[in-house]
Protein backbone atom coordinates (compact mmCIF):
# COMPACT_ATOMS: atom_id res chain seq x y z
CA UNK A 1 0.00 0.00 0.00
CA UNK A 2 3.09 2.02 -0.46
CA UNK A 3 3.25 4.34 -3.78
CA UNK A 4 7.06 4.29 -4.76
CA UNK A 5 8.86 7.81 -5.73
CA UNK A 6 9.20 8.08 -9.46
CA UNK A 7 5.03 6.85 -10.18
CA UNK A 8 3.48 10.26 -9.48
CA UNK A 9 3.83 13.69 -11.00
CA UNK A 10 5.12 16.45 -9.13
CA UNK A 11 1.91 18.25 -8.48
CA UNK A 12 -0.10 15.29 -7.15
CA UNK A 13 3.34 14.81 -4.60
CA UNK A 14 3.71 18.28 -3.52
CA UNK A 15 -0.51 18.09 -2.72
CA UNK A 16 0.14 15.43 -0.84
CA UNK A 17 3.22 16.88 1.29
CA UNK A 18 0.03 19.46 1.60
CA UNK A 19 -2.56 17.30 3.23
CA UNK A 20 0.33 15.11 5.48
CA UNK A 21 1.29 18.89 6.37
CA UNK A 22 -2.00 20.19 7.70
CA UNK A 23 -3.12 16.99 9.35
CA UNK A 24 0.44 16.78 11.08
CA UNK A 25 -0.04 20.29 12.27
CA UNK A 26 -3.30 19.56 13.42
CA UNK A 27 -2.13 16.63 15.48
CA UNK A 28 1.03 18.58 16.65
CA UNK A 29 -1.62 21.05 17.71
CA UNK A 30 -3.73 18.57 19.88
CA UNK A 31 -0.28 17.19 21.21
CA UNK A 32 0.92 20.58 22.62
CA UNK A 33 -2.23 21.40 24.41
CA UNK A 34 -1.57 18.92 26.64
CA UNK A 35 0.26 20.03 29.87
CA UNK A 36 3.58 18.17 29.06
CA UNK A 37 3.57 17.39 25.28
CA UNK A 38 7.27 15.41 25.73
CA UNK A 39 5.76 13.11 28.09
CA UNK A 40 4.30 10.89 25.83
CA UNK A 41 6.94 10.91 23.27
CA UNK A 42 9.14 7.85 24.48
CA UNK A 43 5.74 5.85 24.45
CA UNK A 44 4.40 6.78 20.89
CA UNK A 45 7.91 6.27 19.92
CA UNK A 46 8.56 2.90 21.15
CA UNK A 47 5.32 2.02 19.74
CA UNK A 48 6.10 3.45 16.29
CA UNK A 49 8.68 1.07 16.70
CA UNK A 50 6.91 -1.49 17.52
CA UNK A 51 4.20 -1.11 14.89
CA UNK A 52 7.30 -1.07 11.70
CA UNK A 53 8.05 -4.33 13.15
CA UNK A 54 5.00 -6.19 13.80
CA UNK A 55 4.70 -4.70 9.87
CA UNK A 56 6.61 -7.65 9.24
CA UNK A 57 5.18 -10.15 10.11
CA UNK A 58 3.68 -12.50 7.47
CA UNK A 59 0.05 -13.64 7.93
CA UNK A 60 -0.66 -17.21 5.61
CA UNK A 61 -3.11 -16.59 3.54
CA UNK A 62 -2.21 -19.58 1.38
CA UNK A 63 -1.07 -19.76 -1.55
CA UNK A 64 0.49 -16.60 -0.31
CA UNK A 65 1.19 -14.84 2.89
CA UNK A 66 0.74 -10.80 3.48
CA UNK A 67 1.83 -8.12 5.67
CA UNK A 68 -0.66 -5.79 7.98
CA UNK A 69 -1.24 -2.55 7.65
CA UNK A 70 -2.47 -1.76 11.32
CA UNK A 71 -3.04 1.47 10.92
CA UNK A 72 -6.52 1.37 12.39
CA UNK A 73 -4.94 0.07 15.28
CA UNK A 74 -2.08 2.84 15.42
CA UNK A 75 -5.35 5.11 15.99
CA UNK A 76 -7.01 3.61 18.55
CA UNK A 77 -3.08 2.88 20.58
CA UNK A 78 -1.69 6.61 19.48
CA UNK A 79 -4.07 8.95 19.21
CA UNK A 80 -3.18 12.22 18.05
CA UNK A 81 0.51 10.57 17.80
CA UNK A 82 -0.77 8.19 15.20
CA UNK A 83 -0.57 10.33 11.98
CA UNK A 84 3.26 11.74 12.92
CA UNK A 85 3.86 7.80 13.91
CA UNK A 86 2.92 7.33 10.52
CA UNK A 87 4.78 9.36 8.50
CA UNK A 88 7.89 8.10 10.65
CA UNK A 89 6.85 4.83 10.27
CA UNK A 90 7.04 5.37 6.34
CA UNK A 91 10.09 6.88 6.38
CA UNK A 92 12.00 4.11 7.82
CA UNK A 93 9.84 1.58 5.27
CA UNK A 94 10.90 3.99 2.38
CA UNK A 95 15.19 4.38 3.60
CA UNK A 96 15.66 1.26 5.39
CA UNK A 97 13.48 -1.25 3.37
CA UNK A 98 12.87 0.88 -0.05
CA UNK A 99 9.27 0.23 0.21
CA UNK A 100 7.21 3.56 -0.74
CA UNK A 101 9.25 6.79 -1.08
CA UNK A 102 10.80 10.10 0.16
CA UNK A 103 8.82 12.04 -2.48
CA UNK A 104 5.75 9.82 -1.78
CA UNK A 105 5.88 10.40 2.09
CA UNK A 106 3.34 13.20 1.72
CA UNK A 107 0.75 10.85 -0.48
CA UNK A 108 1.46 7.41 1.65
CA UNK A 109 0.89 9.20 4.85
CA UNK A 110 -2.43 10.55 3.76
CA UNK A 111 -3.28 6.76 2.28
CA UNK A 112 -2.29 5.54 5.58
CA UNK A 113 -2.98 8.24 7.97
CA UNK A 114 -6.32 9.35 7.55
CA UNK A 115 -7.84 6.30 7.86
CA UNK A 116 -6.03 6.16 10.97
CA UNK A 117 -7.80 9.57 12.10
CA UNK A 118 -11.14 8.11 11.25
CA UNK A 119 -10.34 4.58 13.32
CA UNK A 120 -9.50 6.71 16.44
CA UNK A 121 -12.39 8.61 16.40
CA UNK A 122 -14.58 5.42 15.92
CA UNK A 123 -13.03 3.81 18.84
CA UNK A 124 -13.44 6.78 21.03
CA UNK A 125 -17.19 7.53 20.32
CA UNK A 126 -17.80 3.11 21.03
CA UNK A 127 -16.39 3.22 24.44
CA UNK A 128 -19.96 2.89 25.71
CA UNK A 129 -20.81 0.88 23.07
CA UNK A 130 -17.97 -1.83 24.33
CA UNK A 131 -19.45 -1.52 28.14
CA UNK A 132 -16.96 -4.35 29.53
CA UNK A 133 -18.11 -6.43 26.88
CA UNK A 134 -15.51 -9.01 24.75
CA UNK A 135 -17.73 -9.39 21.71
CA UNK A 136 -18.51 -5.82 21.40
CA UNK A 137 -14.99 -5.21 21.34
CA UNK A 138 -14.00 -7.69 19.18
CA UNK A 139 -16.51 -6.32 16.66
CA UNK A 140 -15.55 -2.81 16.99
CA UNK A 141 -11.77 -3.82 16.74
CA UNK A 142 -13.45 -5.84 13.23
CA UNK A 143 -14.71 -2.46 11.91
CA UNK A 144 -11.87 -0.55 13.06
CA UNK A 145 -8.79 -2.90 11.51
CA UNK A 146 -11.48 -3.69 8.55
CA UNK A 147 -12.70 -0.41 7.98
CA UNK A 148 -8.93 1.56 8.24
CA UNK A 149 -7.37 -0.90 5.52
CA UNK A 150 -10.50 -0.61 3.23
CA UNK A 151 -10.32 2.85 3.16
CA UNK A 152 -6.00 2.92 2.82
CA UNK A 153 -7.05 0.60 -0.30
CA UNK A 154 -9.70 2.66 -1.85
CA UNK A 155 -7.50 5.73 -1.93
CA UNK A 156 -4.73 3.81 -2.85
CA UNK A 157 -6.11 2.69 -5.88
CA UNK A 158 -7.90 6.28 -6.59
CA UNK A 159 -4.77 7.93 -6.60
CA UNK A 160 -2.78 5.30 -8.68
CA UNK A 161 -5.03 4.75 -11.23
CA UNK A 162 -6.39 8.58 -12.05
CA UNK A 163 -2.76 10.36 -11.21
CA UNK A 164 -0.61 7.56 -13.01
CA UNK A 165 0.96 9.51 -15.78
CA UNK A 166 -0.45 7.22 -18.61
CA UNK A 167 -2.70 7.28 -20.75
CA UNK A 168 -5.04 4.93 -19.92
CA UNK A 169 -8.28 3.56 -21.35
CA UNK A 170 -11.23 4.76 -18.93
CA UNK A 171 -13.07 1.58 -19.19
CA UNK A 172 -9.55 -0.28 -18.29
CA UNK A 173 -9.24 2.46 -15.43
CA UNK A 174 -12.92 1.59 -13.90
CA UNK A 175 -11.99 -1.73 -14.14
CA UNK A 176 -8.82 -1.36 -13.17
CA UNK A 177 -9.98 0.10 -10.25
CA UNK A 178 -13.07 -2.56 -9.54
CA UNK A 179 -11.33 -5.50 -9.94
CA UNK A 180 -8.15 -4.55 -7.67
CA UNK A 181 -10.72 -3.41 -4.67
CA UNK A 182 -12.42 -6.28 -5.07
CA UNK A 183 -9.07 -8.65 -4.84
CA UNK A 184 -8.29 -6.76 -1.77
CA UNK A 185 -11.61 -7.69 0.18
CA UNK A 186 -9.86 -10.95 1.63
CA UNK A 187 -7.75 -8.58 2.96
CA UNK A 188 -9.34 -6.24 4.23
CA UNK A 189 -11.18 -9.25 6.35
CA UNK A 190 -8.20 -10.51 7.14
CA UNK A 191 -7.37 -7.69 8.78
CA UNK A 192 -10.29 -6.82 10.81
CA UNK A 193 -10.25 -9.96 12.44
CA UNK A 194 -6.80 -9.73 13.28
CA UNK A 195 -7.61 -6.18 15.14
CA UNK A 196 -10.47 -8.32 16.78
CA UNK A 197 -8.33 -10.77 18.22
CA UNK A 198 -5.57 -7.82 18.76
CA UNK A 199 -8.01 -5.95 20.59
CA UNK A 200 -9.47 -8.57 22.93
CA UNK A 201 -6.11 -9.45 23.52
CA UNK A 202 -4.82 -6.28 24.81
CA UNK A 203 -7.86 -5.42 26.29
CA UNK A 204 -6.97 -8.85 28.99
CA UNK A 205 -3.33 -8.32 28.79
CA UNK A 206 -2.93 -4.39 28.93
CA UNK A 207 -5.96 -2.30 29.21
CA UNK A 208 -4.42 0.55 29.76
CA UNK A 209 -2.57 0.68 26.62
CA UNK A 210 -6.33 0.87 24.85
CA UNK A 211 -6.97 3.71 27.20
CA UNK A 212 -9.47 1.28 28.86
CA UNK A 213 -9.52 -0.05 33.01
CA UNK A 214 -12.38 -1.96 33.31
CA UNK A 215 -12.89 -5.66 33.40
CA UNK A 216 -14.26 -7.34 29.95
CA UNK A 217 -16.63 -10.26 30.39
CA UNK A 218 -16.52 -13.30 28.88
CA UNK B 1 19.46 -2.94 7.37
CA UNK B 2 21.69 -0.31 8.67
CA UNK B 3 21.19 2.72 6.56
CA UNK B 4 24.81 4.26 7.64
CA UNK B 5 27.09 1.09 7.58
CA UNK B 6 28.94 3.05 4.93
CA UNK B 7 29.05 6.86 6.83
CA UNK B 8 32.65 6.79 7.95
CA UNK B 9 33.86 7.11 4.22
CA UNK B 10 36.09 9.89 3.05
CA UNK B 11 34.12 11.50 0.53
CA UNK B 12 33.59 14.33 -0.95
CA UNK B 13 29.69 13.56 -0.18
CA UNK B 14 30.49 12.31 3.16
CA UNK B 15 32.21 15.31 3.94
CA UNK B 16 29.41 17.47 3.03
CA UNK B 17 27.49 19.28 5.85
CA UNK B 18 24.70 17.20 6.61
CA UNK B 19 22.26 20.27 6.69
CA UNK B 20 23.80 21.90 3.28
CA UNK B 21 23.49 17.90 1.76
CA UNK B 22 19.87 17.48 2.66
CA UNK B 23 19.08 20.85 1.28
CA UNK B 24 20.71 20.40 -2.00
CA UNK B 25 20.10 16.90 -2.96
CA UNK B 26 16.40 17.08 -1.58
CA UNK B 27 16.37 19.76 -4.08
CA UNK B 28 17.65 17.42 -6.91
CA UNK B 29 15.14 14.73 -5.51
CA UNK B 30 12.09 16.75 -6.11
CA UNK B 31 13.31 18.36 -9.12
CA UNK B 32 13.58 14.88 -10.24
CA UNK B 33 10.01 14.16 -9.31
CA UNK B 34 9.02 17.01 -11.49
CA UNK B 35 10.46 15.34 -14.85
CA UNK B 36 7.54 14.67 -17.07
CA UNK B 37 9.55 14.65 -20.13
CA UNK B 38 11.46 11.41 -21.26
CA UNK B 39 14.25 13.53 -22.81
CA UNK B 40 15.98 14.41 -19.47
CA UNK B 41 15.45 11.11 -17.79
CA UNK B 42 19.01 9.86 -19.77
CA UNK B 43 20.49 12.96 -17.59
CA UNK B 44 19.01 13.03 -14.24
CA UNK B 45 19.68 9.21 -14.71
CA UNK B 46 23.25 9.97 -15.17
CA UNK B 47 23.53 12.68 -12.38
CA UNK B 48 21.94 10.63 -9.90
CA UNK B 49 24.98 7.74 -10.52
CA UNK B 50 27.35 10.27 -11.02
CA UNK B 51 26.50 11.09 -7.59
CA UNK B 52 26.41 7.51 -6.16
CA UNK B 53 30.07 7.20 -7.29
CA UNK B 54 31.11 10.62 -5.96
CA UNK B 55 29.81 8.73 -2.65
CA UNK B 56 31.95 6.08 -3.24
CA UNK B 57 29.45 3.98 -2.18
CA UNK B 58 29.44 -0.05 -2.95
CA UNK B 59 27.23 -1.33 -5.83
CA UNK B 60 26.30 -3.95 -4.00
CA UNK B 61 24.64 -1.62 -1.71
CA UNK B 62 22.49 0.29 -4.02
CA UNK B 63 21.53 -3.34 -6.07
CA UNK B 64 20.46 -4.51 -2.62
CA UNK B 65 18.63 -1.20 -1.77
CA UNK B 66 16.37 -1.75 -5.15
CA UNK B 67 15.66 -5.68 -5.14
CA UNK B 68 12.07 -5.00 -3.11
CA UNK B 69 11.09 -1.73 -4.65
CA UNK B 70 12.32 -2.55 -8.30
CA UNK B 71 10.46 -6.01 -7.78
CA UNK B 72 7.04 -3.80 -7.47
CA UNK B 73 7.75 -1.21 -10.08
CA UNK B 74 8.41 -3.98 -12.94
CA UNK B 75 5.53 -5.82 -12.37
CA UNK B 76 3.53 -1.94 -12.58
CA UNK B 77 5.09 -1.15 -15.84
CA UNK B 78 4.69 -4.61 -17.35
CA UNK B 79 1.00 -3.66 -16.75
CA UNK B 80 1.28 0.03 -17.76
CA UNK B 81 2.84 -1.04 -21.49
CA UNK B 82 -0.36 -3.14 -21.85
CA UNK B 83 -3.16 -1.42 -20.76
CA UNK B 84 -2.57 2.31 -21.46
CA UNK B 85 -4.74 3.69 -24.98
CA UNK B 86 -2.71 4.60 -27.85
CA UNK B 87 -0.41 3.25 -30.79
CA UNK B 88 0.18 -0.43 -31.05
CA UNK B 89 3.85 -1.32 -31.55
CA UNK B 90 3.84 -5.05 -31.74
CA UNK B 91 1.28 -7.76 -30.25
CA UNK B 92 2.46 -10.65 -28.14
CA UNK B 93 -0.26 -13.12 -28.20
CA UNK B 94 -3.29 -11.58 -26.98
CA UNK B 95 -1.82 -8.99 -25.23
CA UNK B 96 -0.71 -5.57 -27.63
CA UNK B 97 2.24 -3.46 -26.27
CA UNK B 98 1.43 -0.15 -26.84
CA UNK B 99 3.91 3.17 -27.64
CA UNK B 100 2.21 5.54 -24.78
CA UNK B 101 2.48 3.16 -22.29
CA UNK B 102 6.16 1.94 -23.34
CA UNK B 103 7.41 5.79 -22.83
CA UNK B 104 5.51 5.99 -19.62
CA UNK B 105 7.27 3.35 -18.74
CA UNK B 106 10.28 4.39 -19.58
CA UNK B 107 9.88 7.73 -18.00
CA UNK B 108 8.45 6.37 -14.25
CA UNK B 109 11.49 3.78 -14.17
CA UNK B 110 14.01 6.58 -14.76
CA UNK B 111 12.62 8.93 -12.44
CA UNK B 112 11.95 6.47 -9.79
CA UNK B 113 16.00 5.00 -10.19
CA UNK B 114 17.39 8.67 -10.42
CA UNK B 115 15.39 9.48 -7.22
CA UNK B 116 16.16 6.28 -4.99
CA UNK B 117 19.76 6.42 -5.87
CA UNK B 118 20.34 10.00 -4.07
CA UNK B 119 18.35 8.72 -1.51
CA UNK B 120 20.20 5.77 -0.84
CA UNK B 121 23.39 8.57 -1.12
CA UNK B 122 21.97 11.19 1.20
CA UNK B 123 20.84 8.74 3.91
CA UNK B 124 24.13 6.11 3.53
CA UNK B 125 26.67 9.43 3.39
CA UNK B 126 26.17 10.76 6.77
CA UNK B 127 25.11 8.44 10.38
CA UNK B 128 21.23 8.78 11.21
CA UNK B 129 22.32 11.23 14.46
CA UNK B 130 24.02 13.50 12.34
CA UNK B 131 21.20 13.51 9.87
CA UNK B 132 18.25 13.97 12.59
CA UNK B 133 20.33 17.13 14.24
CA UNK B 134 20.10 18.54 10.47
CA UNK B 135 16.53 17.94 10.04
CA UNK B 136 16.22 19.58 13.35
CA UNK B 137 18.00 22.62 12.35
CA UNK B 138 16.14 23.12 9.56
CA UNK B 139 12.97 23.48 11.41
CA UNK B 140 11.98 19.45 12.07
CA UNK B 141 9.68 19.97 14.76
CA UNK B 142 10.83 18.81 18.25
CA UNK B 143 8.13 15.95 18.76
CA UNK B 144 9.23 14.39 15.26
CA UNK B 145 12.92 14.81 15.78
CA UNK B 146 12.98 13.20 19.44
CA UNK B 147 10.32 10.55 17.86
CA UNK B 148 12.23 9.48 15.25
CA UNK B 149 15.18 9.00 17.22
CA UNK B 150 13.67 6.47 19.87
CA UNK B 151 12.06 4.58 16.87
CA UNK B 152 15.47 4.07 15.26
CA UNK B 153 16.94 3.15 18.40
CA UNK B 154 14.12 0.89 19.51
CA UNK B 155 13.20 -0.40 16.32
CA UNK B 156 16.75 -3.02 15.89
CA UNK B 157 15.73 -3.97 19.76
CA UNK B 158 12.39 -4.86 18.88
CA UNK B 159 13.17 -6.67 15.44
CA UNK B 160 15.20 -9.00 17.73
CA UNK B 161 12.83 -9.71 20.14
CA UNK B 162 10.16 -10.30 17.68
CA UNK B 163 13.13 -12.84 16.35
CA UNK B 164 13.76 -14.35 19.36
CA UNK B 165 9.70 -14.94 19.70
CA UNK B 166 8.99 -16.32 16.59
CA UNK B 167 12.36 -18.74 17.15
CA UNK B 168 10.72 -19.94 20.27
CA UNK B 169 7.27 -20.63 19.12
CA UNK B 170 8.62 -22.47 16.25
CA UNK B 171 10.77 -24.71 18.71
CA UNK B 172 7.41 -25.61 20.31
CA UNK B 173 5.86 -26.71 17.54
CA UNK B 174 4.24 -22.98 15.95
CA UNK B 175 4.26 -23.31 12.02
CA UNK B 176 2.01 -20.51 10.61
CA UNK B 177 0.67 -22.46 7.60
CA UNK B 178 -3.25 -20.65 7.34
CA UNK B 179 -5.63 -18.23 8.49
CA UNK B 180 -6.44 -20.47 11.88
CA UNK B 181 -3.60 -19.27 12.93
CA UNK B 182 -4.80 -15.65 13.42
CA UNK B 183 -5.75 -15.66 16.88
CA UNK B 184 -1.29 -16.82 17.68
CA UNK B 185 -0.17 -14.38 15.71
CA UNK B 186 -2.26 -11.66 17.06
CA UNK B 187 -1.58 -12.69 20.21
CA UNK B 188 1.93 -12.45 19.29
CA UNK B 189 1.43 -8.87 17.81
CA UNK B 190 -0.18 -7.69 21.12
CA UNK B 191 2.96 -9.27 23.42
CA UNK B 192 5.21 -6.80 21.18
CA UNK B 193 2.74 -4.05 22.15
CA UNK B 194 2.40 -5.03 25.25
CA UNK B 195 6.37 -5.13 26.00
CA UNK B 196 6.92 -1.86 24.11
CA UNK B 197 4.36 0.05 26.36
CA UNK B 198 5.94 -1.28 29.36
CA UNK B 199 9.47 -0.36 28.61
CA UNK B 200 8.60 2.95 27.37
CA UNK B 201 7.12 3.43 30.69
CA UNK B 202 11.00 2.36 32.12
CA UNK B 203 12.88 4.29 29.36
CA UNK B 204 10.21 7.82 30.24
CA UNK B 205 11.15 7.29 33.92
CA UNK B 206 15.24 7.03 33.37
CA UNK B 207 15.21 9.74 30.80
CA UNK B 208 13.16 12.21 33.25
CA UNK B 209 15.30 11.70 35.97
CA UNK B 210 18.14 12.56 33.35
CA UNK B 211 16.48 15.92 33.01
CA UNK B 212 14.41 14.70 29.43
CA UNK B 213 11.27 17.69 28.80
CA UNK B 214 13.23 20.07 30.50
CA UNK B 215 13.26 23.61 28.32
CA UNK B 216 16.75 23.47 26.64
CA UNK B 217 17.50 25.41 23.61
CA UNK B 218 19.21 23.14 20.48
CA UNK B 219 22.54 24.15 18.35
CA UNK B 220 23.63 22.85 15.75
CA UNK B 221 27.89 23.44 16.01
CA UNK B 222 29.11 22.00 13.01
CA UNK B 223 30.57 24.37 10.86
CA UNK B 224 29.46 24.72 6.84
CA UNK B 225 33.00 25.73 4.54
CA UNK B 226 32.89 27.33 1.07
CA UNK B 227 32.82 23.77 -0.08
CA UNK B 228 30.00 22.72 1.35
CA UNK B 229 27.65 25.95 -0.26
CA UNK B 230 29.74 25.19 -3.98
CA UNK B 231 28.09 21.20 -3.76
CA UNK B 232 24.71 22.60 -2.81
CA UNK B 233 25.00 25.63 -5.69
CA UNK B 234 26.20 22.87 -8.31
CA UNK B 235 23.13 20.87 -7.20
CA UNK B 236 20.36 23.90 -7.04
CA UNK B 237 22.40 24.96 -10.71
CA UNK B 238 21.47 21.34 -12.21
CA UNK B 239 17.96 21.36 -10.88
CA UNK B 240 17.11 24.67 -12.09
CA UNK B 241 18.63 23.97 -15.63
CA UNK B 242 16.46 20.45 -15.68
CA UNK B 243 13.81 22.82 -14.75
CA UNK B 244 14.07 25.76 -17.87
CA UNK B 245 15.10 22.90 -20.01
CA UNK B 246 11.67 20.77 -19.47
CA UNK B 247 9.79 24.37 -19.69
CA UNK B 248 11.65 24.67 -22.99
CA UNK B 249 10.85 21.03 -24.21
CA UNK B 250 7.19 21.41 -23.57
CA UNK B 251 6.24 25.19 -25.46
Amino acid sequence: MHVPDGILPGSVVIAGYAVTGMAAYISLKNINKKENPREDIPKASILTAAFLVASLIHVPIPPVSVHLALNGIMGVLLGYYAFPAIIISLFFQAVLFGHGGLTTLGINSVILGLPAFISFFIYNNSKSFVKGNRFRLGLVGFVVGGLALGLSVLIFFLILVNFIPANIDVVAEKQAIYTLSIAHIPLVIIEGIFTAFLFIYLKKVQPRLMGLDEKVSN
Amino acid sequence: MWLDKYCDFDTVIHNWEPRVKIIGLMTLIFTFAFISTLKLIPFIVVISLSVYLLSGLPFSFLFSRLRIPGFFLIIMLVLLVFISKGTVLFKLGPLAVKEEGLLSSLLIGGRFLSILTLIIVLFGTSSFTENIKAMRSLGLPVIFADMMTFTYRYFFEISKDLSNMSHSMSLRGFKPMNYKELPTLASMTGTIFVRSFDQSERVFSAMTIRGYGQVMTFRNNTKIYPRDIALLLIALAFSLALIITQLYLKN
